[in-house]
Order: structure tokens, then sequence, then C-alpha cells
């Protein structure tokens, strides 16, 4: 029977091929009308280690969330099968290579320490040695897996000889040989294979060829083993047109449709594909009109902020991207940007602490610390996404919140969204407006701090008035003045924009309240929890549970009288989900809202929250038995 | 002079100790101004944290007073995106080379158009004189409990390796003669960068007014010209060896003046629009970003700037 949903694994070494593998496959699979999300898991490290992407492909919608076991191991080395093995569910599907069976567990350096010893135990307790034709004639003869084996020196091979390419070239159509059994697997047609590559390597009409020739001859192999469990009924998704992005991708095109002009950025991961997106836009070519999109790497992070906050006294509109290490050295220009009323976006991708951490795994831990980083107190807001739609939508309105309110605006995303793949709808332009804020073109008698109202207007460095800016407190010139009476007027008209945005933020735009009306269990969440919970709440009513998901938006200002209206309007079990040991969120919970009877489901591996785990979690939470539910899955 | 120096005065009081070195930069900076006539519309002082800091409050023009260290990456965001505005940055010692030192390496790698005046104490002024980095060794100013263990960085030669090509030298109180150097470095199209001796009175016992009028002497009395004499490279090596050696006078004689110019190093800005022509005319604060509260991008242009990112599905086009 063709299948409506898909999850496969593919593993190998960073630096194997496995991104054009990736992408080649989503485009492919976008082109055939299917939804999907890949997410890529990956250490700090640019050759040799391992690394695998989890594509889960559905014909109905698109994927919001991944969970294990999985139907495909498609294993480009042996440490793939070795690490992944367990995730492969009975009667599943193992795509490898001949070469890995002579391969023993202690001949893999790359494998950490931890992992070798659990697996070590793990083959003993099966009574299996550990080595790979060992364990593959294991997961056949007792798991059912079906197993495919490819030589992939041979079709390497093939492919050299033909197009005289040397072994280094030929390494490079690893990717292929993978791309190819995949999509036989899947029932892809040859058309849109053939999309799927030429969108990838553009003009490069030789390079496709060869790929393509790879791929078909894996495809015939594969073929030729007559696996039809994996076959993917025909697409019931409704888009002409998808957007195939990154969350990084979709920031950057956010925030070009919202106007930025200068960003500013320091490398780091998972926040530098942004800026590398925005590069190749710099030449900003708008109907006809060719305008300038300024990217700069900077020399740290504090002249990327700082740099940012100066480009936007001059009116334009500025933002700087980063990590937690980052930010942490933003942080005091952050606090000039809250004393100086300076509009600036810092879109902050977090990643796994404290310190370097886990410098390419995804974290929500920084959710306290970007409310609450920065001495002395002036007004920010904190707004995060849940998804990639909504993610380019916010860097949008990130700018509108910026300049209406003349503040530092964080928009808080994490690694998972950042570096996973997906397919979204075309953005609704019709829909966004650009808000600048109040703006005075008037020059005389310019006070850039008038204390007349809580925003007083803008005017531009460049522009007809002159006006100072100073960290320290300051009168309505904005000059230096200590004065007490005028520090209780400056300060409270800057800290009074919370109350203003609080007022003035639609409910709808800092929180959404999916599901039933009276649930028994209500998560609450932000960022990229969105995707699972939403399954999980979906999988719960199907199993007759009435269950809800409050996901959070606007997490500064806090939206306290929304969460606490339906805190407290309901008798639920409420459990908090968040990325992070503390699940932050529960306690921000409690601090806006006095609210105390909070759950919590944590995760802090760096690995995604899968929705089995989060079902199982949700499950001996509901029935009482633990208040907080730590998860652990995933390599 | 065309305009009145007053002109460029704020109402905001002056609070340095009086005799500060301070005031003759603020009189050479009003001077400057005025000669050169800046519209104080089109002019950005940037400033850091210290004293000299301040100097941005006093000057009536736009004045953006920063953090301590980062008036050169504030005043790049600022220049960048409106190219239009002369830029003028001001910081102390520990300022630009203690806290900031590497924004100040990086400004002379982009040699983006704009003017570094510092203003060299040897002190941290604000936190009561402990050492800066302009501070030599061995020498123990007032406030400091023992002699300095930590070596002086030299300002000058750190320009030149950091790629300023304006490279200057001036004496606080050598009013007439910084003035004529800071028209100069305003002028001068790239990063510039006037190193002033500038005696802090309450804390520096040392490099006082006394210590400084008998060391100090003019380049160009020497007949040092700080152009090399064409655009070949060995023309400007052979300059620029000259200008490290001058730069390492510094005891019974301390000169003062320009010590080199490169007029032939590509600015930050002429970078960009190498890039881009459309900055010449199209720079960021130039343009605009909405129709009527509608983004320029419409789907349209959507479509043709994302291309890459769009994938038509088979067999549900339109
Ligand atoms: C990040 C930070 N650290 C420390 C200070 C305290 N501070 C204020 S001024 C100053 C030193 C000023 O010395 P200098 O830059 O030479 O300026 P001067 O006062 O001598 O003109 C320091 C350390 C600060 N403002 N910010
Ligand atoms: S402490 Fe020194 S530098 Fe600061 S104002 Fe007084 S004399 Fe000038
Ligand atoms: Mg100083």
């Amino acid at each position: 029977m063709p299948r409506s949903e898909v999850n496969i694994i593919i593993g190998g070494q960073q630096g194997a091929g496995l991104e054009t593998s990736m992408a080649v496959l989503s485009y492919t699979l976008a082109r055939s009308g299917y939804g999907f999300i890949a997410d890529r898991e990956y250490f700090s490290n640019i050759k040799g280690r391992h690394s695998y992407t989890y594509l889960r492909i559905s014909s109905k919608s698109i994927p919001r969330s991944l969970t294990y076991p999985v139907d495909l191991l498609a294993a480009i080395d042996a440490e793939t099968i070795f690490t992944h093995f367990d995730d492969l569910k009975n009667n599943g599907v193992l795509i490898y290579d001949k070469a890995s069976n002579t391969k023993k567990l202690d001949a893999i350096p790359s494998i950490e320490e931890p992992l070798r010893e659990r697996l070590i135990n793990k083959l003993n307790s099966l009574g299996i040695e550990p080595k790979i034709s060992q364990l593959v004639e294991y997961l056949r003869n007792h798991r059912g897996i079906k197993v495919v084996e490819l030589d992939f020196a041979g079709l390497l091979n093939t492919i050299s000889r033909k197009y005289k390419l040397n072994p280094q070239q030929a390494s490079r159509y690893v990717s292929s040989i993978v791309i190819g059994a995949v999509s036989e697997l899947l029932g892809l047609d040859a058309e849109a294979l053939e999309y799927g590559f030429t969108k990838y390597f553009k003009e490069r009409r030789d390079i496709v060829v060869q790929n393509l020739e790879v791929a078909n001859l894996t495809r015939n192999i594969i073929a030729s083993y007559e696996i039809n469990d994996l076959k993917l009924e025909d697409p019931l998704l409704k888009h002409s047109e998808l957007l195939v992005v990154s969350g990084n991708d979709a920031v950057a095109i956010g925030k070009i449709i919202g106007g930025l002009r200068y960003q500013s950025y320091y490398p780091i991961t998972p926040a530098g594909d942004e800026s590398f997106t925005l590069e190749k836009y710099e030449k900003l070519d708008l109907d006809g009109e060719s305008v300038s999109l300024i990217v700069i790497q900077t020399e740290d992070e504090i002249a990327a902020i700082t740099s940012a906050i100066g480009a936007s006294l001059t009116g334009v509109r500025s933002a700087t991207s980063t990590s937690g290490p980052g930010f942490s050295l933003m942080v005091e220009g952050l606090s000039w940007a809250g004393m100086n009323e300076v509009p600036i976006v810092i879109t902050y991708y977090q990643r796994g602490g404290p310190s370097t951490g886990l410098p390419t795994r995804g974290s929500q831990s920084d959710l306290l610390y970007s409310i609450f980083a920065g001495h002395g107190e002036f007004p920010r807001v904190v707004i995060s996404s849940g998804d990639h739609l909504e993610a380019l939508y916010d860097a949008i309105e990130a700018f509108n919140i910026a300049e209406k309110y003349q503040l530092p605006v964080i928009h808080l995303l994490d690694k998972f969204l950042a570096n996973t793949l997906t397919s979204i709808p075309l953005p609704d332009l019709d829909n966004i407006t650009i808000e600048r804020g109040l703006v005075t073109s008037n020059g005389e008698t310019y006070k850039r701090f008038n204390l007349t109202s809580t925003i007083s207007p803008r005017a531009y460095l460049g522009s007809k008035a002159i006006m100072w800016y100073t960290g320290d407190e300051h009168d309505e010139w904005g000059h230096i003045c200590e004065d007490p009476v005028n520090r209780v007027e400056m300060y409270s008209k800057r800290m009074k924009k919370l109350e203003l945005i609080d007022k003035e933020i639609p409910d709808n735009k800092k929180a959404v309240y999916y599901g039933s009306k009276n649930p028994e269990v209500l998560l609450v969440g932000w960022g990229s929890v969105k995707g699972v919970a939403l399954d999980a709440i979906e999988v719960l009513e199907n199993q007759g549970v009435k269950a809800a998901y409050l996901h959070l938006r606007i997490l500064w200002p806090f939206p306290k009288t929304y969460v606490e209206s339906i805190l407290n309007s309901i008798d639920s079990t409420v459990i908090v989900v968040e990325h992070s040991y503390m699940v932050q969120l529960a306690d921000l919970i409690t601090m806006n809202t006095g609210f105390r009877k909070l759950k919590r489901i944590s995760k802090f591996t760096g690995r995604p929250i899968y929705l089995f785990e989060l079902l199982e979690a949700i499950n001996e939470i509901k029935m009482g038995k633990t208040e907080k539910m730590v998860l652990t899955y995933g390599a | 002079m065309v305009r009145d120096m007053n002109f460029y005065k704020t109402p905001v009081w002056q609070d340095w100790c009086p005799g500060c070195g301070n005031y003759g930069i603020i009189a050479a900076v009003y001077k400057a101004f005025a000669e050169l006539e800046l519209d104080p519309s089109k002019t950005v002082v940037v400033s850091g944290i210290g004293c000299s800091g301040k100097i941005s409050h006093f000057i009536r023009v736009n004045g953006v007073h920063t953090l301590h260290g980062r008036a050169i990456p504030f005043a790049m965001g600022i220049k960048i995106a409106n190219p239009e505005l002369e830029v003028v940055v001001h910081g102390g010692d520990g300022d630009l080379l203690g806290i900031g030192a590497g924004h100040f390496v990086a400004l002379g790698r982009r040699n983006i158009d704009m003017v570094v005046i510092m203003h060299d104490n040897k002190v941290y002024g604000l936190t009561k004189g402990q050492a800066s980095p302009t501070l030599p060794r061995g020498i123990k100013t007032k406030s400091l409990a023992k002699p300095n263990i930590q070596d002086s960085l030299n300002p000058i030669a750190l320009a030149l390796a950091s790629g300023y090509t304006f490279v200057a030298r001036a004496y606080a109180f050598e009013s007439e003669h910084l003035k004529e150097i800071i028209k100069k470095a305003i002028k001068h199209k790239g990063a510039a960068f006037i190193d002033v001796l500038q005696p802090c009175v309450t804390f520096n016992d040392i490099h006082t007014v006394e210590y400084y009028k008998n060391r100090i002497y003019k380049l160009e009395d020497g007949g040092w010209d700080p152009l090399p004499r064409e655009e070949s490279e060995e023309a400007v090596m052979e300059k620029l060896l000259k200008a490290f050696e001058k730069s390492m006078e510094w005891n019974d004689r301390i000169p003062i003046g320009v010590f080199y110019i490169n007029p032939y190093v590509p600015t930050f800005e002429e970078r960009i629009v190498e890039k881009n022509p459309s900055y010449k005319t199209n720079y960021p604060a130039r343009q605009v970003i909405d129709r009527n509260g509608k983004p320029i991008v419409d789907i349209n242009v959507f479509k043709k700037l994302f291309q890459d990112y769009i994938v038509n599905v088979k067999n549900k086009g339109f």
C-alpha cells in the first residue's frame, strides 16, 4: 500500500556530500508536490565526524515534527550503521555500502567513547560481534530489515572511467548514489529528480548529467530489489509553488522584504548562513531599480551591534545576527540602544550552551538571558518564531515593532529552525505592512527625546535636525543630565513603552491557542517546540484525550493578561515544554502570572524533541507519576 | 574665517578641569569646523567614554556619545549607511587603544573616510588617573601607587601598520597647528588618525605643558613631506618606512605634524561601489523601503529575487 508518510535517516561523514543529498532530495520532493522537513545534525567539525539528515516526508501536509523509529536508514559509512541501527524500525530498509562490511567498531576513531561503550554493551547483549557484516546479518534475520548492499566503489568507478575523473572528483558523486537510492524507494519520478539536480547545480549542466547518471544507475539496482514498502502515494498538497528554505534563509528573505539595508555580523553557527544568504543580495534588484544592501563582516560582535546601531541612527533598517557567545558580547550595546531608543533588530539563533557548549546543536536555554541581559532597566521586545513561515513574517514584524516603539527587538530563534530545510507556501505579501513609526523632518528646535509623548518623533542623522545621543541619562536634547526630576521623567518615558506595546499588540500576535477549549492536557511552549507540540495534541485528540497547545510568540513584554486568562479559565494538566534544563518558560510564567501549577518537559541534549518521546512524557505526567520529564532520545 | 567659531558651541557647560588639554583640542575643532563651514546637520561627532568622550555634547553638530571603546564601530555604521555625512571620532587613549584597540585596527584595514582624533593624555582621566596604553613603562604618574610595569604602545606606528592613510600627531595647545591638521584630515579621503598630545593637569604630572613645551617640534619645519612622491608601490613603501622610523622618535624631541598620507588606497565606500555601483547614489540612508506602508518587494519582485528558492510544483502550475 502506498505510504502517506516516510521517515528517513541519511548518515555519513561530515563533508561527504550530505548537504547536497539533502538539498537535491528536497527540491525533488517539492517538485513532486510532497511536504517535507529535513533536519541536519552535525558536529562542530569540517570533515570526518558523523553527521546525518533526518528527512520526514508527507503526501498530505508539510510535516511539523520528527519521530522514531524511521523507515529507512541510508548509510554512507559504517559509523552511521553503528550509530543508528536502533533508530530503524523492524522490517524497515537499510541501504549501505558494501565496503562497510569489514569495518569493526573499534576501528572507527570518530566515534566518541561514551557511544562506543554503549554500543559494545548493546552488541554484547545481543550476542553480535562488533562488525558491520555481523550487525547487518542480525538486522536482516532478527529485525526483518530489508537490506540493500550497494557497491559504492563500483558505481563511482563506472562514472569515473566514463568521464575520466580522478578518485577525489568521483567521491563527490556519493551523494547521488544516496539520492538515486532514496528517490527510487520513494517512487519519485525521473523528471522531478532531474529538476532537483538542476535546481541545485544551476547552469552546470555537465555536472547535472553526470550526477543524474550515477543516480539512475543506482535506481536501476534498487529497482531490482522490488522493495515497495516505501513508495509514496500521490501528493495531496495544493500548492503550485513552494519555497524551499532553511530557517536562516526564511529570515534573510523576511528581512529583505522588511526593508533591511544594513546587516552586520561576525561568523557564528548557527547564525552565519543567514548573513551569507543576505550577501547574495547586496546588489538588490528591485524591479529594475538597483539598490544596495550592506552586509558587513565586522571584527567582532561588539562592532556588529554598535555599527548596526549607528546605521539605524541614519534612518536605515539595521540588524545583526548571532548566537549566544556573540550575543554576550553585544549586551553593552543592547543597553545603549535601549537607553537611546534606537530601533534595531538582533536575530538570535540559540545553540547549546553554556560557553561554547554544543556549538552546532539546538537549544532554547537563552530565553531568560535574552529577556534580562543588559545592565539597567530598559524596554526591549523579544519575539520568537515557531516555524519557517512564522520566522519569515516575524523578521519583517521585528522591524515594525523596533521602529514604532524605538527600541531593540530580539528575534529569538534556534538551531533547529535555522538549519532545517522545509517547503513553505509563498508569503502573502498583500497583508504585510511596513510601519516606520513617528518620524519628523522638522529641523528647527528638534529635541530627540521630547517628553511630550511616550514616543518622541525620530529624526534621522543627516536630516535637517541636529541631535545628540548619549548612554548617560540625558535631557530632551540628548545631553547628559543627572537631575533627579528629569531622571524620573526620562526613565519612565522609556519604560512606559512596554505598557504601550502590551496594549497595542493584539493578543493573537502575542500568543496562539491551538486545540480543544477545555483540555485535559495543555502544553505550553515557544519557538521550535510548536511543531512537535501541535503533532502531539493531534495524536492525543485522536486517542480521545482533549488537548491544546498555547504557543507564545511575544515573550517580552510578557503577555501576562492573556496567559493568565487562559491558565485561570481551565482545569488542565499544564505542561511547559522547552529545550533547556530549567524549562525557563515555566518560571517566566510564574513570575508574571503567579501561576505555579506547571509541569515540565525538558530536553537539553541539543537534539530535537521527537514526537514519540514527547507523547510518552505527557502520558507519564498525566498519570501523575512525575512533575518533570527529561527527554534524551537521538544520536 | 567665514563662520564664527562660536557658531559651533553648544550652551552645555564644559566640565573639564581648568587647564585641561581638552580645551585646546575643542578650540581647534571649533575653528576647523568653522573654516570648513561644516553643515551641523551633515556632520556627526562620535565619541567614546572618558573625559574626552564628553566633547560631542559641546559641539553644535550631531553628537553621538557612545560606549567606552566603541566610537569607531558606531561611526562606521553611520558613515556606511549615509556616506554623505562628515564623521569625526573623538576618543581617549584608553578608549581607542585599550578597550577599543580591535576597532582601531579594523578601521585602518577598511580605510573608511572618517577622522579619528585621539586625546592622548597617557592616563584614564575619567576613572582618576590609571595608566593608559600610551603611558611608558617605569613612569609613575600621580595616581599610580607604583611605576607602570606595562609598556606603552606607539599609536603612530600602530596606525601606520593598521592601514590608516593619513597619520598625524599634534599637540593640544598648539591650537593653530592642530586646527590645520584637523582640516587636512577631514579633507583627506580615507581613514585619518590624529594622535593629540593632551596634558591632563589633574592626573598626569609627567606629561605636562612644561614637558611638551621643551620637546615638541614640527615635522614640516625640518622639511618633512608626508606624501609619497608618486603612486608606485616603491614610493609608497619608502614613505611608509620613513614614517615608521620617524614614529620611533620620542624622548628629548617629539615630532608633531603629518607623518604620512597615502591618497592611493581605495576607501571602503569605493570598495562597496566597485561591488555595487548603485551604492554611490542609492546608499542605504537614501533608500525608500515602502510604498504607502507596503513593502517595495511585491509578489512579482519577490518571485524574481528569490527564484532560487522557489520550486514549481509539477502538474500544479496554473
Ligand atoms: C566597559 C567599560 N569599562 C569601564 C568603564 C569605565 N571607564 C570610564 S572612562 C574610562 C577610561 C577613560 O580613559 P581614556 O579612554 O583614556 O579617556 P580620558 O578620560 O583619559 O579622556 C573607563 C575605564 C566604562 N565606562 N565602560
Ligand atoms: S582629569 Fe585630566 S583629562 Fe580629565 S578633565 Fe581633568 S585634566 Fe582633563
Ligand atoms: Mg586618556
